[in-house]
């Protein structure tokens, strides 16, 4: 296939994405959940699925409606499912963290509400595993292998939360029991490490590749690397289970995962340092400079969890490093790509039909870099604070850098807008004869 | 009269950008061969990469600009990437604002 066609619903998915970041944002501002309350709470809870859900899995499925086609460059399998996809992750989180409210009180005892909400979202998610499963299985080679095992760890993730609601309901028997009392880890690793890391990183390979007009990683290199996470992963989970079962403890099985985890995040800082190295474009566009502090995120959490297993201070620690993982180094790589995503895909939506009858700006003449700079930076410095005021065991301070997170995202998001709207193309340029402007939340047919 | 024609259909070209480049097709390099035959013109051309969304795009905005030229009665695309795009294509002026490495 010559050409990839553009996705009709990322838009939404980002929209969508960013308006779950914001309630996750002004939960943290609030005091609601870690660190004001226990990791295990139920409030915590809501806010790492706002988080893991509502704005981390809905952009990365975003992007992978749009980008896995040009990894594979094959058509998606199905463009149909995206929307009712979209609709069933919105009704399935609201009624997971709903059933989360239950648990904490502040709702009447309505449990079966936490079933119900794992049920939609496992309909809403296996629709977009198997479009996107049967798109990346075109061309299982290159990134598109990231994504594969991506989406095997997103099944992964799925079972295990879906037994945890049916136990918290009282309908999973004793081995719901059983799996609820020792395998949250196992639900955790597999979702962050597994389904989102491995798929950023693939997905990662090729953008970097394609803005920078690098040479592509090869396979044999990346395959590496893809390996070492795979292992990880399925340590975690069979290991993982196998352990809950045997009752012996995850102690052993997380060790085992952390320093293959470790080693996976340094062979892929050698395969983007590879990318860097061979690019052919010397000066680097705002949103690769600012994945580059992603990928120091990264590099933080791998030390981070390092330095916290030798010094066995992983138990008092592990929500700062979940903290930095999720929001230096998966939303911080997020963000970046959308700035640059949106206005690739405006441009083409906008100006592509039009090509060659008039003349057309530059996909970076929608966009302002000076401007959106100092927000990205604000974010990352902010991230970084909070970091610490989590390892100080701070959290009155950790509010402050929450608020300081929320300014960054809104003028982010703020700048994302304004280039959907073609705010920064010179007005003679901006709509010439036959161009239509794009509709903010979704492309046009 | 065939190399005039062509010399139009280069500028004619000139219109389409690679958006991500932000220069012209004919000064990247993109254009690989221009034949004629009487009034049929076959144009062989690339873009910097397999998948991506714009090549079709750029594919149109050939056809859409190439017709324009008078004398020109059809006009058809092909587009290859054997071999690949690679910098050293590029039009010398145009490489150095773009911020490529020297060694390109």
């Amino acid at each position: 296939m010559i050409g990839a066609s553009i996705s009709r619903w990322t838009m939404s998915y980002f929209a969508t994405a960013v308006a779950w970041l914001f309630v996750a944002l002004a939960m943290m501002v609030a005091g609601m959940g870690f660190p004001a309350a226990d990791l295990t709470s139920p409030d915590t809870l809501v806010l790492v699925h706002v988080m893991c859900v509502g704005w981390l899995s809905l952009a990365m499925c975003g992007a992978l409606f749009q980008f896995l086609p040009v990894l594979v460059a094959k058509p998606l399998f199905s463009e149909r499912w995206a929307l009712p996809a979209l609709g069933l992750l919105c009704a399935g989180l609201a009624s997971l963290l709903a059933g989360f409210l239950v648990l904490g009180g502040r709702l009447p005892a309505w449990l079966w509400l936490l079933p119900v909400g794992a049920v939609l979202l496992a309909v809403g998610l296996g629709l977009i595993v198997v479009d996107l499963g049967l798109t990346a299985w075109q061309r299982p080679t290159g990134p598109a292998r990231f994504v594969l095992v991506g989406l095997a760890s997103l099944c992964a993730t799925i079972a295990l939360g879906a037994v945890f609601t049916f136990a918290l309901a009282g309908w999973g028997g004793s081995t719901g029991e059983t799996i609820l009392a020792g395998g949250v880890p196992l639900h955790a690793i597999a979702g962050l490490g597994g389904w989102l890391t491995l798929t950023a990183m693939g997905v990662s390979y090729r953008l970097l590749s394609m803005f920078m007009l690098s040479p592509d990683v090869d396979d044999r290199t990346s395959g590496t690397t893809l390996m070492v996470g795979s292992l990880a992963v399925t340590v975690t989970v069979v290991g993982g289970l196998l352990a809950v079962w045997l009752s012996s403890g995850l102690n052993a099985v997380l060790s085992i995962a952390a320093v293959l985890g470790v080693a996976a995040a340094a062979l892929y800082g050698r395969d983007v340092l590879g990318i860097f190295r061979g690019r052919q474009r010397r000066r680097l566009e705002l949103n690769t400079r600012m994945a580059t502090l992603s990928f120091a995120s990264l590099a933080g959490t791998a030390f981070l969890c390092a330095a916290l297993f030798l010094t066995a201070d992983f138990p008092a620690h592990v929500g700062a490093l979940v903290f930095l993982a999720v929001f230096g180094w998966l939303s911080g790589l997020i963000l970046a790509k959308l700035y640059k995503i949106v206005a690739f895909l405006t441009w083409l939506e906008t100006y592509g039909p039009v090509m060659g009858r008039t003349p057309t700006p530059r996909v970076q003449d929608l966009v302002a870099e000076g401007k959106a700079s100092k927000w990205f930076v604000i974010y990352y410095t902010a991230v970084w604070a909070g970091t610490l005021m989590l390892l100080m065991g701070q959290p009155q301070a950790f509010r402050a850098a929450a608020l300081a997170m929320a300014v960054g995202v809104v003028g982010i998001v703020r700048e994302v807008i304004r280039t959907r709207r073609l705010a920064y193309v010179a007005i003679p340029l901006r709509l010439p004869g036959g161009a239509r402007a794009p509709h903010l939340l979704f492309a046009s047919k | 009269m065939t190399g005039e024609l062509v010399d139009l259909i280069r500028d004619a070209m000139r219109v389409v950008i690679d958006p991500e480049l932000g220069h012209n097709i004919v000064d990247l390099g993109f254009v690989y061969d221009i034949s004629i035959v009487d009034d049929a013109v076959g144009i062989t051309m690339t873009a910097t990469s397999p998948g991506c969304p714009a090549t079709g795009f750029l594919k149109d905005g050939v056809v859409n600009s190439v017709s324009r030229v008078p004398g020109v009665g059809s006009v058809d695309v092909e587009m290859t990437f054997d071999p690949p795009w690679t910098p050293e294509r590029i039009a010398p002026v145009v490489r150095a604002s773009l911020g490529f490495a020297a060694v390109n």
